[in-house]
Protein backbone atom coordinates (compact mmCIF):
# COMPACT_ATOMS: atom_id res chain seq x y z
CA UNK A 1 0.00 0.00 0.00
CA UNK A 2 1.23 3.38 -1.17
CA UNK A 3 -0.08 7.08 0.10
CA UNK A 4 -0.88 9.36 -2.52
CA UNK A 5 0.00 12.61 -0.72
CA UNK A 6 -1.17 14.83 -3.49
CA UNK A 7 -5.06 12.97 -3.40
CA UNK A 8 -4.49 13.54 0.70
CA UNK A 9 -4.31 17.18 0.20
CA UNK A 10 -6.55 18.18 -2.12
CA UNK A 11 -9.47 16.04 -0.64
CA UNK A 12 -8.27 18.32 2.07
CA UNK A 13 -8.67 21.90 0.58
CA UNK A 14 -12.15 20.95 -0.88
CA UNK A 15 -13.37 19.44 2.63
CA UNK A 16 -12.33 22.66 4.26
CA UNK A 17 -14.02 25.13 1.48
CA UNK A 18 -17.07 23.85 1.27
CA UNK A 19 -16.89 23.58 5.02
CA UNK A 20 -16.67 27.25 4.84
CA UNK A 21 -19.57 27.45 2.65
CA UNK A 22 -21.90 25.36 4.24
CA UNK A 23 -22.37 27.94 6.90
CA UNK A 24 -19.97 31.26 6.70
CA UNK A 25 -20.37 32.42 3.52
CA UNK A 26 -22.85 32.28 0.27
CA UNK A 27 -24.82 28.67 1.18
CA UNK A 28 -25.32 28.27 -2.84
CA UNK A 29 -25.42 24.54 -2.04
CA UNK A 30 -21.92 23.40 -3.52
CA UNK A 31 -21.84 21.39 -0.08
CA UNK A 32 -24.87 19.62 -0.46
CA UNK A 33 -23.42 15.91 -0.43
CA UNK A 34 -24.53 15.53 -3.90
CA UNK A 35 -22.29 17.90 -5.12
CA UNK A 36 -20.01 17.92 -2.56
CA UNK A 37 -19.02 14.24 -3.13
CA UNK A 38 -19.47 14.14 -6.68
CA UNK A 39 -16.79 17.12 -6.82
CA UNK A 40 -14.35 15.28 -4.33
CA UNK A 41 -15.03 12.09 -6.90
CA UNK A 42 -13.78 14.75 -9.83
CA UNK A 43 -10.50 15.83 -7.93
CA UNK A 44 -9.52 12.53 -7.08
CA UNK A 45 -10.23 11.01 -10.45
CA UNK A 46 -13.06 8.36 -9.26
CA UNK A 47 -16.30 10.25 -10.23
CA UNK A 48 -18.46 7.45 -10.17
CA UNK A 49 -17.83 6.49 -6.53
CA UNK A 50 -17.94 10.47 -5.59
CA UNK A 51 -21.37 10.15 -7.54
CA UNK A 52 -22.46 7.23 -5.74
CA UNK A 53 -21.89 8.35 -2.33
CA UNK A 54 -23.38 11.64 -3.32
CA UNK A 55 -26.64 10.21 -4.17
CA UNK A 56 -26.96 8.62 -1.38
CA UNK A 57 -25.73 10.72 1.37
CA UNK A 58 -27.92 13.48 -0.10
CA UNK A 59 -30.99 11.50 -0.22
CA UNK A 60 -30.31 10.06 3.76
CA UNK A 61 -29.73 13.97 4.93
CA UNK A 62 -32.35 15.44 2.65
CA UNK A 63 -34.61 16.22 5.54
CA UNK A 64 -32.01 17.82 7.91
CA UNK A 65 -32.07 21.73 8.29
CA UNK A 66 -30.44 24.03 10.58
CA UNK A 67 -33.22 26.47 11.94
CA UNK A 68 -32.62 28.75 14.21
CA UNK A 69 -29.66 27.65 17.22
CA UNK A 70 -30.35 23.84 16.29
CA UNK A 71 -27.66 22.12 14.73
CA UNK A 72 -28.46 19.50 12.82
CA UNK A 73 -25.45 16.45 11.75
CA UNK A 74 -22.67 18.29 9.48
CA UNK A 75 -24.25 16.03 6.25
CA UNK A 76 -21.29 17.95 4.12
CA UNK A 77 -18.48 16.62 6.49
CA UNK A 78 -20.16 12.98 6.39
CA UNK A 79 -19.80 13.48 2.36
CA UNK A 80 -16.65 14.74 1.74
CA UNK A 81 -15.12 12.30 4.20
CA UNK A 82 -16.65 9.10 2.52
CA UNK A 83 -16.28 9.98 -0.72
CA UNK A 84 -12.89 10.73 -0.18
CA UNK A 85 -12.34 7.44 1.34
CA UNK A 86 -14.19 5.86 -1.28
CA UNK A 87 -11.73 7.35 -3.71
CA UNK A 88 -9.07 6.70 -1.85
CA UNK A 89 -10.13 3.21 -1.64
CA UNK A 90 -10.49 2.78 -5.31
CA UNK A 91 -7.08 4.39 -5.95
CA UNK A 92 -5.29 1.72 -3.81
CA UNK A 93 -7.32 -1.00 -5.15
CA UNK A 94 -5.79 -0.20 -8.69
CA UNK A 95 -9.02 -1.40 -9.96
CA UNK A 96 -12.27 0.39 -10.32
CA UNK A 97 -15.05 2.09 -8.73
CA UNK A 98 -17.18 -0.80 -7.42
CA UNK A 99 -20.72 -0.73 -5.46
CA UNK A 100 -18.78 -2.39 -2.42
CA UNK A 101 -16.02 0.11 -2.15
CA UNK A 102 -18.90 2.96 -1.78
CA UNK A 103 -20.94 0.43 0.68
CA UNK A 104 -17.67 0.22 2.67
CA UNK A 105 -16.77 3.69 2.72
CA UNK A 106 -20.73 4.88 3.64
CA UNK A 107 -20.82 1.99 6.69
CA UNK A 108 -17.41 3.24 7.91
CA UNK A 109 -17.50 6.92 7.61
CA UNK A 110 -21.67 8.39 7.60
CA UNK A 111 -20.92 8.72 11.39
CA UNK A 112 -19.13 11.52 10.38
CA UNK A 113 -21.86 13.62 9.79
CA UNK A 114 -22.02 13.26 14.21
CA UNK A 115 -18.29 14.30 14.34
CA UNK A 116 -18.76 17.11 12.66
CA UNK A 117 -22.04 18.17 14.93
CA UNK A 118 -19.71 17.92 17.77
CA UNK A 119 -16.90 20.25 16.24
CA UNK A 120 -19.71 22.57 15.15
CA UNK A 121 -20.46 23.30 18.63
CA UNK A 122 -17.00 23.65 19.25
CA UNK A 123 -16.03 26.07 17.03
CA UNK A 124 -19.27 27.77 18.27
CA UNK A 125 -17.11 28.73 21.43
CA UNK A 126 -14.33 30.56 19.10
CA UNK A 127 -16.95 32.34 17.22
CA UNK A 128 -18.38 33.86 20.59
CA UNK A 129 -15.08 35.37 21.55
CA UNK A 130 -14.53 37.00 18.04
CA UNK A 131 -17.58 38.44 18.86
CA UNK A 132 -16.72 39.18 22.42
CA UNK A 133 -13.80 41.07 20.94
CA UNK A 134 -15.41 43.10 17.97
CA UNK A 135 -17.96 44.57 21.09
CA UNK A 136 -14.77 45.61 22.88
CA UNK A 137 -13.12 47.51 19.75
CA UNK A 138 -16.34 49.44 18.96
CA UNK A 139 -16.23 49.88 22.19
CA UNK A 140 -12.96 51.32 22.21
CA UNK A 141 -13.69 53.23 19.00
CA UNK A 142 -11.89 50.57 16.50
CA UNK A 143 -14.06 49.87 14.24
CA UNK A 144 -12.40 48.54 11.59
CA UNK A 145 -11.00 46.32 13.72
CA UNK A 146 -14.14 45.12 15.31
CA UNK A 147 -15.50 44.58 11.56
CA UNK A 148 -12.79 42.31 10.78
CA UNK A 149 -13.30 40.02 13.73
CA UNK A 150 -16.28 38.65 11.02
CA UNK A 151 -14.08 37.05 8.62
CA UNK A 152 -11.60 35.26 11.06
CA UNK A 153 -15.15 33.27 12.30
CA UNK A 154 -14.15 31.14 8.63
CA UNK A 155 -10.95 29.95 9.15
CA UNK A 156 -11.34 27.57 11.89
CA UNK A 157 -14.06 25.83 9.49
CA UNK A 158 -11.05 25.56 6.91
CA UNK A 159 -8.68 23.92 9.26
CA UNK A 160 -10.60 21.63 11.32
CA UNK A 161 -12.96 20.13 8.66
CA UNK A 162 -9.91 20.17 5.74
CA UNK A 163 -7.80 17.96 8.82
CA UNK A 164 -10.87 15.96 9.24
CA UNK A 165 -11.70 15.12 5.54
CA UNK A 166 -7.65 14.43 5.01
CA UNK A 167 -7.52 11.94 7.70
CA UNK A 168 -10.21 9.86 6.23
CA UNK A 169 -9.26 9.80 2.49
CA UNK A 170 -5.56 8.67 4.51
CA UNK A 171 -7.86 5.96 6.35
CA UNK A 172 -9.52 4.73 2.92
CA UNK A 173 -5.97 3.93 2.12
CA UNK A 174 -5.28 1.70 5.34
CA UNK A 175 -9.27 0.47 4.64
CA UNK A 176 -8.28 -0.72 1.05
CA UNK A 177 -6.15 -4.13 2.44
CA UNK A 178 -9.52 -4.93 4.62
CA UNK A 179 -11.34 -5.18 1.14
CA UNK A 180 -9.01 -7.19 0.08
CA UNK A 181 -8.83 -9.73 2.33
CA UNK A 182 -12.57 -10.09 2.56
CA UNK A 183 -13.80 -13.16 1.11
CA UNK A 184 -15.61 -13.00 -2.11
CA UNK A 185 -19.14 -13.81 -0.74
CA UNK A 186 -18.70 -10.24 2.00
CA UNK A 187 -17.50 -8.48 -1.08
CA UNK A 188 -20.76 -9.45 -2.75
CA UNK A 189 -22.58 -9.10 0.59
CA UNK A 190 -21.20 -5.32 0.40
CA UNK A 191 -22.27 -5.09 -3.18
CA UNK A 192 -25.79 -5.70 -2.88
CA UNK A 193 -25.99 -3.30 0.38
CA UNK A 194 -25.47 -0.62 -1.32
CA UNK A 195 -29.09 -0.56 -3.59
CA UNK A 196 -30.63 -1.39 0.01
CA UNK A 197 -29.20 1.51 1.57
CA UNK A 198 -29.93 3.68 -0.96
CA UNK A 199 -33.41 2.42 -1.63
CA UNK A 200 -33.96 3.40 2.28
CA UNK A 201 -31.78 6.67 2.29
CA UNK A 202 -34.54 7.24 -0.43
CA UNK A 203 -37.54 6.12 1.85
CA UNK A 204 -36.14 8.37 4.31
CA UNK A 205 -35.76 11.27 1.91
CA UNK A 206 -39.44 10.62 0.99
CA UNK A 207 -40.12 11.15 5.04
CA UNK A 208 -38.01 14.07 5.50
CA UNK A 209 -39.50 16.13 2.69
CA UNK A 210 -41.76 17.45 4.73
CA UNK A 211 -44.57 17.14 2.39
CA UNK A 212 -48.33 16.90 3.59
CA UNK A 213 -48.84 13.78 2.11
CA UNK A 214 -45.99 12.44 1.58
CA UNK A 215 -46.77 8.60 1.76
CA UNK A 216 -48.91 9.22 -1.20
CA UNK A 217 -46.52 11.11 -3.51
CA UNK A 218 -43.72 8.53 -2.65
CA UNK A 219 -46.17 6.12 -3.88
CA UNK A 220 -47.35 7.64 -6.94
CA UNK A 221 -43.49 8.46 -7.79
CA UNK A 222 -42.58 4.67 -7.17
CA UNK A 223 -45.44 3.34 -9.28
CA UNK A 224 -44.90 5.48 -12.45
CA UNK A 225 -41.06 4.45 -12.38
CA UNK A 226 -41.95 1.18 -11.86
CA UNK A 227 -44.20 0.42 -14.61
CA UNK A 228 -42.08 2.49 -17.27
CA UNK A 229 -38.60 0.49 -16.26
CA UNK A 230 -40.25 -2.59 -16.31
CA UNK A 231 -42.26 -1.29 -19.53
CA UNK A 232 -38.76 -0.65 -21.26
CA UNK A 233 -37.21 -4.02 -19.58
CA UNK A 234 -40.10 -6.35 -21.14
CA UNK A 235 -39.65 -4.36 -24.60
CA UNK A 236 -35.72 -4.92 -24.50
CA UNK A 237 -36.49 -8.62 -24.24
CA UNK A 238 -38.88 -9.11 -27.04
CA UNK B 1 -14.05 64.51 9.70
CA UNK B 2 -15.21 64.58 6.62
CA UNK B 3 -19.14 65.85 5.74
CA UNK B 4 -21.93 62.89 5.96
CA UNK B 5 -23.02 62.06 2.42
CA UNK B 6 -26.67 60.42 2.62
CA UNK B 7 -27.24 59.48 -0.89
CA UNK B 8 -24.93 55.75 -0.90
CA UNK B 9 -23.95 55.48 -4.42
CA UNK B 10 -24.70 52.02 -6.16
CA UNK B 11 -20.80 50.65 -5.16
CA UNK B 12 -21.51 50.97 -2.01
CA UNK B 13 -25.11 49.05 -2.42
CA UNK B 14 -23.42 46.71 -4.26
CA UNK B 15 -20.53 46.46 -1.52
CA UNK B 16 -23.32 45.76 1.17
CA UNK B 17 -25.03 42.97 -1.04
CA UNK B 18 -21.92 41.29 -1.69
CA UNK B 19 -20.99 41.40 2.66
CA UNK B 20 -23.88 40.43 3.00
CA UNK B 21 -22.87 36.91 1.80
CA UNK B 22 -21.03 36.34 4.85
CA UNK B 23 -23.52 37.12 7.39
CA UNK B 24 -22.93 33.88 9.39
CA UNK B 25 -19.23 33.83 9.20
CA UNK B 26 -19.06 34.68 12.83
CA UNK B 27 -22.34 33.12 13.92
CA UNK B 28 -22.10 32.88 17.84
CA UNK B 29 -24.80 31.47 20.31
CA UNK B 30 -24.70 35.01 21.64
CA UNK B 31 -25.60 37.41 19.10
CA UNK B 32 -26.20 34.70 16.64
CA UNK B 33 -25.19 36.74 13.00
CA UNK B 34 -24.78 40.47 14.89
CA UNK B 35 -21.36 40.35 13.73
CA UNK B 36 -22.31 39.42 10.30
CA UNK B 37 -24.87 42.57 9.82
CA UNK B 38 -22.67 44.85 11.23
CA UNK B 39 -20.40 43.44 8.66
CA UNK B 40 -22.53 44.13 5.66
CA UNK B 41 -23.67 47.66 6.61
CA UNK B 42 -20.47 48.91 7.34
CA UNK B 43 -19.64 50.31 4.53
CA UNK B 44 -23.04 52.46 4.02
CA UNK B 45 -22.44 53.55 7.85
CA UNK B 46 -19.32 54.69 6.92
CA UNK B 47 -20.66 56.61 3.79
CA UNK B 48 -23.06 57.88 6.21
CA UNK B 49 -21.68 58.88 9.16
CA UNK B 50 -18.72 61.22 10.13
CA UNK B 51 -16.15 59.04 11.71
CA UNK B 52 -16.13 59.46 15.30
CA UNK B 53 -19.55 59.37 17.94
CA UNK B 54 -22.42 58.95 15.61
CA UNK B 55 -20.57 56.09 13.07
CA UNK B 56 -19.33 54.35 16.39
CA UNK B 57 -23.21 54.17 17.76
CA UNK B 58 -24.81 53.45 14.46
CA UNK B 59 -22.15 50.10 14.48
CA UNK B 60 -22.97 49.92 18.04
CA UNK B 61 -26.51 49.68 17.24
CA UNK B 62 -26.32 46.53 15.07
CA UNK B 63 -23.93 44.51 17.01
CA UNK B 64 -26.69 43.79 19.35
CA UNK B 65 -28.71 40.30 18.67
CA UNK B 66 -29.52 39.27 15.49
CA UNK B 67 -30.83 36.22 13.62
CA UNK B 68 -33.03 35.23 10.87
CA UNK B 69 -32.91 33.27 7.97
CA UNK B 70 -29.36 34.27 5.79
CA UNK B 71 -30.99 34.39 2.88
CA UNK B 72 -33.94 36.49 3.35
CA UNK B 73 -31.72 38.56 6.14
CA UNK B 74 -30.83 40.21 2.59
CA UNK B 75 -34.50 41.97 2.80
CA UNK B 76 -33.51 43.54 6.39
CA UNK B 77 -29.77 44.33 5.42
CA UNK B 78 -31.96 46.59 2.24
CA UNK B 79 -34.01 47.65 5.33
CA UNK B 80 -31.42 48.70 7.47
CA UNK B 81 -30.10 50.42 4.74
CA UNK B 82 -33.04 52.45 4.22
CA UNK B 83 -33.69 53.19 7.99
CA UNK B 84 -29.97 54.99 8.19
CA UNK B 85 -29.91 56.88 5.47
CA UNK B 86 -33.49 58.57 7.19
CA UNK B 87 -31.58 58.71 10.15
CA UNK B 88 -28.55 60.28 8.87
CA UNK B 89 -30.72 62.96 7.21
CA UNK B 90 -32.29 62.95 10.22
CA UNK B 91 -35.40 62.08 9.28
CA UNK B 92 -35.77 59.60 11.60
CA UNK B 93 -34.79 58.31 15.41
CA UNK B 94 -32.37 55.84 15.63
CA UNK B 95 -34.89 53.87 17.62
CA UNK B 96 -36.59 53.29 14.24
CA UNK B 97 -34.18 50.38 12.69
CA UNK B 98 -33.68 48.90 16.14
CA UNK B 99 -37.69 48.21 15.72
CA UNK B 100 -37.57 47.47 12.17
CA UNK B 101 -35.15 44.83 12.31
CA UNK B 102 -36.64 43.40 16.01
CA UNK B 103 -39.83 43.09 14.27
CA UNK B 104 -39.40 41.76 11.00
CA UNK B 105 -36.16 39.29 12.14
CA UNK B 106 -38.27 36.27 13.57
CA UNK B 107 -41.13 36.51 10.56
CA UNK B 108 -39.06 36.47 8.53
CA UNK B 109 -36.55 33.36 9.78
CA UNK B 110 -39.83 31.22 9.42
CA UNK B 111 -40.49 32.03 6.18
CA UNK B 112 -37.12 31.50 5.08
CA UNK B 113 -36.64 28.43 6.87
CA UNK B 114 -39.85 26.89 5.73
CA UNK B 115 -39.05 28.22 2.09
CA UNK B 116 -35.95 27.86 1.31
CA UNK B 117 -34.78 25.02 3.97
CA UNK B 118 -37.32 22.43 4.02
CA UNK B 119 -38.93 23.17 0.52
CA UNK B 120 -36.35 24.78 -1.37
CA UNK B 121 -34.10 22.35 -0.61
CA UNK B 122 -35.50 18.82 -0.28
CA UNK B 123 -37.09 19.44 -3.74
CA UNK B 124 -33.80 20.39 -5.77
CA UNK B 125 -31.61 17.73 -4.08
CA UNK B 126 -34.55 15.24 -4.78
CA UNK B 127 -34.43 16.71 -8.30
CA UNK B 128 -30.94 16.41 -8.51
CA UNK B 129 -30.69 12.78 -6.75
CA UNK B 130 -33.44 11.40 -8.70
CA UNK B 131 -31.40 13.10 -12.41
CA UNK B 132 -28.63 10.94 -11.38
CA UNK B 133 -29.44 7.65 -13.18
CA UNK B 134 -30.71 9.84 -16.26
CA UNK B 135 -27.86 12.65 -16.61
CA UNK B 136 -25.34 11.02 -14.84
CA UNK B 137 -22.61 13.72 -13.36
CA UNK B 138 -24.51 16.84 -15.29
CA UNK B 139 -27.59 16.25 -12.33
CA UNK B 140 -25.40 18.07 -10.28
CA UNK B 141 -24.83 21.28 -11.93
CA UNK B 142 -28.68 21.30 -13.06
CA UNK B 143 -29.10 20.86 -9.11
CA UNK B 144 -27.25 24.02 -8.89
CA UNK B 145 -28.71 25.79 -11.37
CA UNK B 146 -32.69 25.01 -10.41
CA UNK B 147 -31.67 25.80 -6.83
CA UNK B 148 -29.48 28.92 -7.70
CA UNK B 149 -32.11 30.77 -10.14
CA UNK B 150 -34.16 30.67 -7.43
CA UNK B 151 -31.73 31.46 -4.72
CA UNK B 152 -30.19 34.53 -5.57
CA UNK B 153 -33.32 36.16 -7.97
CA UNK B 154 -35.00 35.76 -4.31
CA UNK B 155 -32.13 37.30 -2.78
CA UNK B 156 -31.39 40.45 -4.79
CA UNK B 157 -34.69 40.45 -4.84
CA UNK B 158 -35.34 41.03 -1.46
CA UNK B 159 -32.30 43.08 -0.50
CA UNK B 160 -33.75 45.38 -3.44
CA UNK B 161 -37.30 45.52 -1.75
CA UNK B 162 -35.67 46.49 1.41
CA UNK B 163 -33.99 49.06 0.08
CA UNK B 164 -36.33 50.97 -1.50
CA UNK B 165 -39.60 50.04 0.49
CA UNK B 166 -38.16 49.86 3.92
CA UNK B 167 -40.93 48.31 6.59
CA UNK B 168 -43.62 48.16 3.55
CA UNK B 169 -41.56 45.32 2.33
CA UNK B 170 -43.52 42.88 4.27
CA UNK B 171 -46.74 44.02 2.14
CA UNK B 172 -44.49 42.62 -0.93
CA UNK B 173 -43.06 39.28 0.91
CA UNK B 174 -46.37 38.29 1.86
CA UNK B 175 -47.67 38.34 -2.13
CA UNK B 176 -44.97 36.26 -3.50
CA UNK B 177 -47.05 33.62 -1.24
CA UNK B 178 -44.44 31.39 -0.55
CA UNK B 179 -45.68 29.20 1.90
CA UNK B 180 -48.15 27.57 -0.86
CA UNK B 181 -44.68 27.78 -3.39
CA UNK B 182 -43.16 25.83 -0.64
CA UNK B 183 -46.07 22.95 -0.10
CA UNK B 184 -45.70 22.44 -3.69
CA UNK B 185 -42.24 22.02 -3.53
CA UNK B 186 -42.31 19.95 -1.09
CA UNK B 187 -44.59 17.47 -3.41
CA UNK B 188 -42.05 17.29 -5.66
CA UNK B 189 -39.40 16.06 -3.22
CA UNK B 190 -41.75 13.37 -2.14
CA UNK B 191 -42.41 12.53 -5.37
CA UNK B 192 -38.79 12.59 -7.04
CA UNK B 193 -37.85 10.37 -3.62
CA UNK B 194 -40.37 7.91 -4.37
CA UNK B 195 -39.52 7.63 -7.82
CA UNK B 196 -36.08 6.79 -7.10
CA UNK B 197 -36.51 4.40 -4.73
CA UNK B 198 -38.12 2.60 -6.77
CA UNK B 199 -35.97 3.01 -9.53
CA UNK B 200 -32.97 1.88 -7.52
CA UNK B 201 -35.38 -1.56 -6.50
CA UNK B 202 -35.74 -2.25 -10.14
CA UNK B 203 -32.88 -1.60 -11.62
CA UNK B 204 -31.29 -3.66 -9.25
CA UNK B 205 -33.25 -6.83 -9.40
CA UNK B 206 -32.55 -6.36 -13.05
CA UNK B 207 -28.69 -6.59 -12.75
CA UNK B 208 -28.29 -8.80 -10.11
CA UNK B 209 -31.37 -11.09 -9.76
CA UNK B 210 -31.32 -13.21 -13.11
CA UNK B 211 -34.16 -15.84 -12.70
CA UNK B 212 -34.98 -14.03 -9.16
CA UNK B 213 -34.92 -10.32 -10.70
CA UNK B 214 -38.77 -9.75 -9.54
CA UNK B 215 -38.02 -11.24 -6.01
CA UNK B 216 -35.17 -9.13 -5.28
CA UNK B 217 -36.30 -5.70 -7.03
CA UNK B 218 -39.85 -6.44 -4.64
CA UNK B 219 -36.97 -6.99 -1.56
CA UNK B 220 -35.62 -4.03 -2.39
CA UNK B 221 -38.66 -2.15 -2.50
CA UNK B 222 -40.51 -3.92 0.54
CA UNK B 223 -37.16 -2.61 2.53
CA UNK B 224 -37.60 1.21 1.35
CA UNK B 225 -41.54 0.77 2.10
CA UNK B 226 -40.32 -0.74 5.56
CA UNK B 227 -37.84 1.98 5.86
CA UNK B 228 -40.25 4.65 6.00
CA UNK B 229 -42.36 3.36 8.60
CA UNK B 230 -39.72 2.73 10.93
CA UNK B 231 -37.98 6.50 10.57
CA UNK B 232 -41.79 8.00 10.93
CA UNK B 233 -41.78 5.78 13.93
CA UNK B 234 -38.58 7.90 15.31
CA UNK B 235 -36.56 4.53 14.90
CA UNK B 236 -33.27 6.17 14.24
CA UNK B 237 -32.20 6.93 10.44
CA UNK B 238 -29.05 5.07 11.13
CA UNK B 239 -30.16 2.28 12.65
CA UNK B 240 -32.51 1.88 9.47
CA UNK B 241 -29.91 2.34 7.41
CA UNK B 242 -27.25 -0.53 8.80
CA UNK B 243 -30.38 -2.83 9.37
CA UNK B 244 -30.51 -2.85 5.74
CA UNK B 245 -26.99 -3.16 4.72
CA UNK B 246 -27.15 -6.30 6.95
CA UNK B 247 -30.11 -7.32 5.67
CA UNK B 248 -28.90 -6.73 2.32
CA UNK B 249 -25.20 -8.18 2.79
CA UNK B 250 -26.44 -11.48 4.03
CA UNK B 251 -29.03 -11.67 1.32
CA UNK B 252 -26.01 -11.03 -1.06
CA UNK B 253 -23.64 -13.70 0.87
CA UNK B 254 -25.73 -16.49 1.07
CA UNK B 255 -28.39 -16.49 -1.92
Amino acid sequence: MSVVWVQVALAGVWGGLVAVERKAFLQAMLSRPLVAATVMGLLLNDVPSGLGVGLLLELFFLGTANLGAALPENDTLAATATSAAAGTITLASGAGSTPAIWSLAVLLFIGMGRVGRRADRLLEGYSARLARMALASAEAGDLTRAMRQNLWGMWPHFVVYGVLTSLCALAGFFAEPMLQEMPPMMVRGLAWAWPAMASVAAAIAAQGSHARRAPLYAALGAAAVTVTVVFFLLQERS
Amino acid sequence: MSAPDTALPWTVLLRVFMRSLFLQASWNPKGMQNLGLAYAVFPALERLYASGTAREEAVRRHLVFFNTHPYVAAAIVGGVVFHEERIARGEETPDKVVAFKAALMGPLAALGDGFFWLSLKPAAGAVGAALVPLLGLWAVPVFLVFYNLVHMLLRVRLYWLGLTLGDRLVEAVARANLPARGARLRTVAALCAGGLAAWLAVSFGANAGGAHAPLLAAGCLALGVASYVLVSRRVPNYVVLYLAAILAGAAGAFL
